[in-house]
């Protein structure tokens, strides 16, 4: 039995010699060079949309009638929100599944180019309907507006296509762990395995939706059951969100430590947070529809609670990093009570981008612990005040650790390496793009909490005061927009150069090692159908009493509604 | 013996009385998380009594047997809309609910698990299962109040409940058949 499994920790050891000798796998790195390639023209596209709306809501650039404000929305959205964020997701961790474990096995590569097909096919169909608007819905389509029959269609695409990369992950973690035994998944691998759990989970309750949806968006019935929807979509929609925040925080506890000459901070840590986050994750849907009608009180407030569940793990990550900040620091011989931090690489992008990530992070996650409340929520729901929250939750921590991988990930796959030049376009990358968010999101709340609208475009409400006095905001919120536009098509190019120009080069993966005296990770980590077990019994908790209440005392359903 | 601490703990705190008004009111509530958490207390527990009385356990409980059929029974006993009530209205009876669940069926569980043979698992996996299913086909038809305490619309999510308990049972006895876990470890 012994010599069994040596000869196959050896023959382990022998393939991850190889890999270390010839570099990633070319195949595997062609597949997560397309999603992540993908993944920015997204963040392109739907950059110069933004800017059209900044512009607009300032006042300042009347829309042709051909193109319309909510259609320019819609897109903006699911380009952003779903497009972007999903693709580089799978192709961020497909590759890091291919870096730890040895390589994607050539059924699982398979499944990657199959879902990157159906997703395409996908958003082949979505972009249609919006282009030719026919789903000026936005991208959280909620009932009663209905959008045309094949947006739907597309959005099932989208969602077989996570699937397929879902299963694929898992065929490729279990085939590793049936070769190594006795061993922890390695810790990336074991991120990856997390965000699958949660894409695969947590879209059963938007396929329902859809599914729900479709019949009445073709016709064949004439009402649908509008706060049934609403809460079948912030099931998954709350669940996205932190799904990318899980792969972020990846990068920032695997990644930066090495990046910065520490250590990891703590495996088995780490490893809770992801259960954590597993666990915790579908279930705060409802704190989005806090101000919504035929919820009772009890249920919001217990969906607060579990809301607020979530902000648990990442205190544990903010300990997690600023301990190794401080660590990493003082190994260079920082001294004082806050001399590491100016020892830290400020002047190295793949440390400075995903830096400023964590440091918006900060007031991203009080400005949400503050509207997961009654009355607070009360006061900004339908405000600009929400649209500058996620844009500092998603459009700086989230997407400034995406680029913050960039940087390391694209050469790596390309075997190209980040010139000192592409490193400086790097820096003023972050720096532009952190003073155009600070500028819009800013704006955005500030404006939000004097009463600004949201998905609303630009109205003086017929020069009412109040409404004039939101103008200075709205133009500040327009010139983060157009130094942000600036940003993207920085980050555009950077992506472009070490995709293809970049001079040729050896980079790492960077991984980081534990601490020389950290202690074994426990064992019942990696009992993954404990945990889903656990995850679906807060699952049921949440859901099955509000969601029986809303079928069965359902209110007469609506017809559909086209608004624009 | 720290498990049976936090067993103790969980055992007093689900005993307070705004504890158990709140995990009263609802149904679903009632019978899907206080009892399940009552069970869960004689679990914590169980590490204790095993240690001080080995003799006990191994005299009465030596191929598991006696312990799951006693599981079993006070389950079954549990699922039944007039016991609910009957906790509800009899103080003599809820004081019989919060000493039979822990010590009567999740001692035992704990205790006979460990020694039961695969068939024998898979066997109370089934039978689980199909008994979790007829209660939420039970809940879900009828027409009436099963209970005088609870309305009809929470008999129905408590129905509801059952349905995704009996068919996470399924999904989990299935894993067990098709997944070796010795493989992996």
């Amino acid at each position: 039995m012994a010599t069994i499994t040596e000869g196959v920790m050896q023959k382990a050891s022998v393939k991850d010699k190889v890999t270390k000798l010839l570099g990633v796998n070319s195949l595997d790195a062609r597949l997560s060079l397309v999603f992540i390639g993908i993944a920015f023209i997204a963040f392109l596209l739907g950059g110069i949309l933004g800017l059209l709306q900044g512009l607009n809501r300032a006042g300042l650039l009347e829309l042709p009638a051909w193109l319309n404000y909510y259609q320019v929305l819609t897109a903006h959205g699911v380009l952003l929100v779903l497009v972007f964020s999903t693709t580089f997701t799978i192709g961020y961790f497909y590759a890091a599944l291919s870096h730890t474990l040895g390589g994607l096995l050539p059924k699982v590569r398979k499944m990657g180019w199959v879902a990157l097909g159906l997703m395409v096919i996908g958003v082949v169909f979505v972009a249609t309907t919006i282009i030719r608007g026919n789903a000026s819905v936005m991208y959280t389509f909620y009932p009663p507006m209905q959008a045309s029959p094949w947006f739907y269609v597309g959005l099932v695409f989208l969602v077989i296509g996570i699937w397929v990369t879902a299963f694929g992950a898992f065929i490729n973690v279990a085939h590793w762990r049936k070769n190594h035994r006795g061993e922890h998944l390695p810790l990336l691998a074991y991120f990856a395995t997390g965000v699958f759990v949660l894409l695969f989970f947590g879209s059963f309750g938007v396929t329902a939706e859809v599914l729900y949806i479709l019949p009445w968006a073709f016709g064949w019935t004439d009402t649908i059951n509008v706060i049934l929807t609403r809460t079948l979509f912030w099931s998954f929609g709350h669940t996205l969100v932190n799904i990318w925040y899980l792969t972020a925080v990846s990068t920032w506890y695997i990644a930066i430590p090495k990046l910065i000459g520490g250590k990891l901070f703590s495996d088995s840590l780490a490893r809770l947070v992801v259960i954590l986050l597993v666990i915790l994750n579908i279930t705060g849907g409802f704190h989005h529809q806090i101000i919504d009608p035929g919820i009772t009180p009890q249920i919001k407030f217990m969906h607060v609670f579990m809301s607020l569940a979530i902000g648990f793990p990442s205190m544990m990550t903010a300990f997690a990093m600023f301990a190794v900040f401080e660590r990493a620091g003082r190994k260079k011989g920082a001294k004082g009570l806050l001399g590491w931090f100016k020892v830290l690489p400020w002047g190295d992008v793949r440390f400075l981008a995903p830096m400023i990530a964590m440091i918006s992070f900060i007031p991203a996650g009080a400005g949400g612990i503050a509207q997961t409340n009654f009355q607070l929520n009360q006061v900004v729901h339908n405000t600009m005040y929400i649209v500058g929250h996620f844009h500092l939750t998603l459009g700086v921590s989230v997407v400034m650790s995406f680029c913050g991988a960039v940087y390391w990930l694209v050469p790596h796959l390309t075997k190209r390496v980040l010139t000192p030049a592409m490193n400086k376009i790097g820096v003023a990358q972050t720096i532009i793009w952190t003073l155009g968010m600070t500028l819009m999101s800013g704006a955005m709340h500030w404006v939000g909490l004097q009463g600004s609208p949201r998905r609303t475009s630009y109205t003086t409400y017929g020069d009412n005061a109040t409404a004039l006095g939101w103008d200075p905001y709205l133009f500040l919120l327009a010139i983060g927009g157009t130094l942000l536009i600036i940003g993207c098509i920085l980050m555009f190019y950077i992506v472009f150069n070490l995709m293809f120009l970049a001079p040729k080069g050896e980079t790492e993966f960077p991984i980081a090692e534990p601490e020389e005296d950290a202690l074994p990770t426990p064992k019942w980590t990696e009992r993954w159908t404990m945990i889903i077990v656990l995850m679906l019994a807060v699952v049921a908790m949440a859901y099955v009493i509000p969601l029986v209440d809303m079928i069965f005392n359902a209110p007469p359903g609506s017809p559909p509604f086209r608004t624009w | 013996m720290k498990q049976a601490k936090y067993g103790l703990v969980l055992y007093i705190f689900l005993m307070l009385p705004p504890v158990i008004t709140f995990l009263e009111s609802v149904m679903a509530i009632h019978m899907h998380m206080q009892m399940p958490l009552l069970l869960i207390v004689g679990m914590l527990l169980a590490p204790f009594f095993q240690k001080h009385f080995p003799q006990f356990f191994g005299t009465w409980n030596k191929n598991g047997v006696p312990g799951i059929t006693l599981f079993m029974i006070i389950v079954i006993y549990w699922l039944m809309p007039r016991t609910m009530d009957e906790a509800l209205t009899e103080p003599i009876v809820e004081v019989f609910k919060f000493i039979s669940l822990p010590f009567l069926a999740g001692i035992p569980l704990r205790d006979s698990w460990s020694k039961l043979t695969g068939v024998s698992k898979n066997i109370i996996y089934v039978l689980l299962s199909m008994l979790f299913g007829l209660m939420a086909w039970l809940y879900i038809a009828s027409p009436t109040q099963l209970c005088n305490n609870y309305l009809l619309i929470e008999q129905k999510a408590l129905g509801w409940g059952f349905l995704l308990l009996a068919a996470s049972i399924v999904i989990y006895f299935l894993s067990t058949i098709f997944i070796d876990e010795s493989k992996y470890v």
